[in-house]
């Protein structure tokens, strides 16, 4: 670290008397490997802000060297030749006990050690040149005049130092803390970070106590989904407000899948699932064993990567990790081929060479297609099926490949919502998936800021364990069905769902719409199911064509999903004459209000100018 | 959920379906991701056991309050005073081309202020302007994309305000002042006014207000009121007769004609534009003194403090010569009753020194005659006794 720290640019105070101004708070995205810091521009948006590097997403890594310490993206860079000193993927084990830490996984940097002193505390050895102790002070007395020359520094002393996962923690925190500082040019006054929703509260409180040590103050631990939630549901207007939501969080460490149910901005988890063994760090080992027999065949230099032995293998592995990082962006970014050059990867050789999108889908398909079961397993765990998502969102950098979602998207019906058909990844969209959890955390630092002065209790509601977060919801989806005769599907009529299934209660929903009345004499009105939902599947033979070889085993077939409806229970129904009818049609508005407990309220009014009509109600009690 | 928004009427033959199930499937128990607006909305209802319509209430009553903090915060930002002013639609459509015609001030939307903005304020008037009129702005807005006249209007107008020479130039022939100057009060409005002071100053107090601007010296006196001293009103006629003022007519200079290389042109023209400043500054000259001549032969004070020093020598007169005259004609009255007072008396005691003295005679004449009787009688008591 340098000596003497240039004076820091964000120790200004906030001026709280101009209200036009954002306060100064952040969302972090706290990542195993990656981080992404937000801060908020206007009412309501969120940006993902870049630190001093330029980077958006900066890694999470700390590396030693002599007297410097590297924080973020440069300490990656330090893997290559000075691994030993470098810490990366320390984020997970925040408050374990080394103990519980599993010395399996082949470590590419600083080992994890049993620190010192603190008994059974994960920690990190690194070398660090300290510099030496200044000479002695010269007192004014009984001492010769000094000299005009400077005293010559002594040689700093290379000391082992020990780091605990929680002060690395802090370290980087830190770091984060002062890039947005310098970015805002003012003092944080408070920081949403996200959690992935595995970490237990031990680790959670650890984290919590990291960043207060690092001058953090934690508003909210958010769990990722949390974060996905708020970002999707307050941006984004071409998108309904009841939906069923596929998070994908494809990390560099590992596959999180969950699967949320929306209702007009309230979310709940229906079913989660998390995969070690998928994630970015497997797509690198495959391009880079790609690369590496590429540069075999290239040099006849034989390199063997992922897993490497020898120690030039294994430098030459580093280097290759380094620079795919590269060539995976450009891949996502741009449609064309992607380059990656080292220099001197092997024995003194240089490489240089390209791979074009589909060439690394090819190399990589056995990864999408991982990610493709862990999501029919995890849709299945929920009891529905891949026709039910209505949206899919992606969270991490390798969720930025399109392969992925072209693979994904095989298996859903055609009117899902991804951010790649939206075309929000590219281009800091608001679906690209590699800022999306740290504006999340961003706009919800911002709700927790406005409410701050109210009520300290409503604070609590937000913090995990808070019973407020339990709640009832519907099973099953009700709404209006409109009889006619000789209608097409098993409902017989025209149907229009009011409540889905799966909402939380109590809730209020509220339609308006049109109705044709021919007829001056007619009704107009509707009756209220509860509906089941399912999906069936018809498989439809291929067609053949005619110069095929006739096959014999006529298992080809083509599934075509379908949505379907069946009537379950008669609730109730509403009618009423029409007062005002204007070029046969008049306009209705139903509201149905569901308590807690179940009641079901019902009203139908007419639209009236300017006002509604006497309102017909109904009652449905709590089962 | 993709809702159609015409729905068909029930048919005619519908009949309300029996036995309905008592309520809908039971209710299943989830956890709820404490995150969103929607959330806090959600918890809020609980814990204060609203209503979705209470709810909407308060919600709507917060809104207001959050509404009228920020019109009390005029959106955090102090605006000196500047304030919107509303385009005219033929502010609007001017031809930057035409610069020295339009009326700067007006373009930026600072015509309550004139001369008297500030820098600060015509930076600000810039800002706003800028922000609502910007050529980017505008391009999604109209067709045409070239739509940034006005712009140029508001650069040109904020090129001219901020330089400091280019302003005195602009403000010595403002637009506005112009037309007041033609409607300045002339001695024809105040006939048979004379005796109302307070018309006088209020024609007058706002035209000296706005020549005051030339002023080179400041500060400048102003016409007052009624009541001022001599050494008021005179310091005031002293400095308006003496008004140095750095009003100028370059703003209204003909252009040189910059294309021609003509020499003598270029010659002929600046020293046509030379004359004329030099005869519109004349002009100037001339009106400012016969304005305050008028004002001058107008001024009630002028005739109030002739009169009241008028009455003042008289009364000193009177101090002075009256102690003769009038005091004089007394003494001579009262000196002409008191001779008149004495010949009465006079007259009087002449009048009873008279009459006693014949009294005395009388009585002498009557005591003679009764010594003479008496001496007749004692001579014939002496002669009959004898």
């Amino acid at each position: 670290m340098a000596a003497k720290e240039p004076l820091p640019n964000g120790t200004a105070e906030i001026h709280s008397s101009v209200p036009s101004v954002m306060p100064p708070i952040v969302g972090i995205n706290f990542g195993n490997s990656y981080a992404s810091i937000a801060v908020l521009v206007k009412e309501g948006v969120a940006e993902c802000i870049a630190n001093e590097d330029g980077e958006r997403q900066i890694a999470c890594a700390i590396a030693f060297q002599g007297e410097e310490m590297y924080i973020g993206n440069p300490a990656k860079h330090q893997l290559v030749k000075n691994s030993q000193n470098t810490i990366t993927g320390f984020r997970n084990l925040l408050g374990k006990k080394f103990s519980e830490v599993s010395q399996a996984t082949l470590s590419v940097s600083a080992p994890v050690i049993q620190h010192p002193t603190f008994p059974d505390t994960p920690a990190y050895k690194v070398k660090v040149l300290q510099p030496a102790p200044s000479p002695l002070p010269a007192t004014a007395t009984n001492t010769p005049a000094a000299s005009r020359v400077a005293t010559p520094r002594s040689e700093p002393i290379e000391v082992e130092r020990f780091l605990t996962v929680s002060e690395v923690a802090t370290i980087f925190l830190g770091s984060l803390l002062k890039s947005a500082e310098d970015f805002l040019g003012h003092r944080v006054i408070g920081a949403v970070i996200s959690v992935p929703a595995w970490f237990d509260d031990v680790q959670r409180d650890t984290l919590t106590k990291a960043a207060e040590d690092a001058g953090i103050h934690v508003l909210q631990l958010l769990d990722d989904v949390g974060a996905v939630a708020v970002c999707t549901s307050t941006s984004t207007d071409d998108v309904p407000m009841d939906r069923t939501q596929l998070v994908v969080d494809l990390g560099a460490s590992s596959l999180e899948l969950s699967l949320l149910s929306i209702r007009e901005g309230l979310a709940h988890s229906l079913a989660t699932l998390s995969d070690d063994s998928v994630g970015g760090d497997e797509i690198d080992s495959k391009l880079i064993k790609y690369f590496a027999k590429e540069f075999t065949k290239k040099t006849k230099t034989p390199l063997t990567v992922a897993p490497a032995s020898d120690p030039q293998d294994k430098r030459a592995e580093a280097k290759l990790r380094l620079a795919v990082e590269h060539t995976k962006r450009t891949l996502s970014a741009s449609p064309g081929a992607a380059t990656c050059s080292v220099e001197s990867l092997k024995d003194g050789l240089d490489y240089t060479g390209s791979i074009n999108r589909l060439r690394f889908d090819l190399e990589v398909r056995s990864i999408y297609d991982k990610v493709c079961d862990n999501v029919k397993e995890l849709v299945a765990r929920a009891g529905m099926d891949l026709f039910d998502i209505d949206e899919v969102v992606y969270i991490g950098g390798s969720a930025c490949l399109p392969g992925l979602d072209e693979t994904l998207s095989q298996g859903f019906s055609e009117s899902v919502i991804t951010p790649f058909k939206a075309g929000t990844v590219v281009g800091g969209g608001v679906g690209d998936p590699t800022t999306i959890l740290a504006r999340g955390c961003a706009l919800q630092a911002q709700l927790l800021f406005t409410l701050s002065p109210q009520s300290p209790d409503l604070h609590n509601v937000f913090n995990r364990g808070s019973e407020l977060t339990s709640t009832t919801a519907t099973n099953r989806t009700i709404g209006l069905l409109v009889p006619q005769e000789g209608a097409e599907g098993s409902m017989g009529g025209v149907w229009m769902p009011l409540v889905l299934k799966e909402t939380p209660l109590p809730c209020r929903r509220t339609l308006s719409f049109e109705v044709d009345v021919a007829e001056s004499d007619l009704k107009v009105g509707f009756e209220v199911w509860e509906v089941k939902e399912g999906v069936k599947v018809d498989r439809l033979p291929l067609p053949k064509f005619e110069d095929e070889e006739p096959n014999d085993d006529d298992d080809e077939f083509e599934e075509v999903k379908q949505k379907t409806l069946s009537k379950e229970a008669y609730l109730s129904s509403l009618t009423l004459s029409p007062r005002r009818v204007v070029e046969g049609k008049t306009k209705l508005q139903v509201q149905v209000k569901v308590s807690s407990s179940g009641d079901v309220d019902l009203s139908l009014s007419e639209v009236l100018e300017g006002s509604f009509g006497e309102a017909v109600t109904a009652t449905i009690p709590a089962p | 959920m993709a809702t159609p928004t015409v729905l068909p009427a029930l048919p005619q033959n519908w009949h309300e379906p029996t036995s309905p199930a008592r309520s809908i499937s039971p209710v299943v128990h989830r956890q709820l991701l404490p995150a969103g607006p929607a959330y806090l909305a959600h918890v809020q209802r609980a814990i204060n056991k609203l209503s979705f319509e209470e709810y909407d209430q308060q919600v709507e009553e917060e809104q207001k309050r959050l509404d009228a903090l920020q019109a009390d915060g005029l959106n955090g930002e102090d605006d000196l005073g500047v304030g919107d002013e509303e385009e005219s639609p033929e502010l609007l459509l001017l031809d930057p081309k035409e610069w020295k015609k339009q009326d700067h001030y007006q373009v930026l939307g600072l015509s309550h202020l004139r001369y008297k903005a500030t820098s600060e304020q015509i930076k600000i008037a810039h800002r706003k302007k800028v922000l609502k009129h910007h050529p980017d702005k505008k391009a999604g807005i109209s067709n045409s994309t070239n739509d940034d006249a006005f712009f140029k209007c508001i650069q040109k107008a904020f090129e001219v305000l901020t330089h400091s020479e280019k302003r005195r130039q602009f403000d010595s022939v403002d637009p506005y002042y112009l037309a007041l100057e033609e409607d300045t009060p002339t001695a024809s409005d105040f006939k048979g006014k004379d005796k109302d002071h307070d018309f006088f100053l209020k024609m007058m107090g706002p035209v000296f207000e706005r020549e005051a601007r030339f002023s080179k010296r400041t500060p400048v006196p102003m016409l007052g009121a009624y009541d001022d001293s001599k050494e008021t009103v005179e310091a005031f006629y002293d400095f308006w007769y003496n008004f140095d003022s750095w009003r100028s007519f370059e703003y209204l200079d003909k252009e040189v004609n910059e294309g021609s290389d003509s020499r003598d042109d270029k010659r002929y023209t600046e020293k046509k534009n030379k004359s004329e400043r030099a005869r519109r500054k004349k002009e100037d000259t001339v009106r400012l003194r016969s304005l305050v001549d008028m004002t001058l032969a107008l001024d009630p004070r002028i005739k109030r403090i002739k009169q009241e020093e008028k009455e003042a020598r008289e009364a000193k007169k009177k101090n002075k010569a009256g102690n003769t005259a009038a005091e004089l004609k007394a003494k001579a009255e009262e000196e002409k009753r008191r001779a008149e007072e004495e010949a009465k008396r006079k007259e009087e005691e002449e009048k009873t020194a008279r009459a006693e003295a014949k009294k005395a005679k009388a009585a002498a004449a009557n005591a003679a005659k009764k010594a003479r009787r008496a001496q007749r009688a004692a001579a014939e008591a002496a002669a009959e006794g004898s």
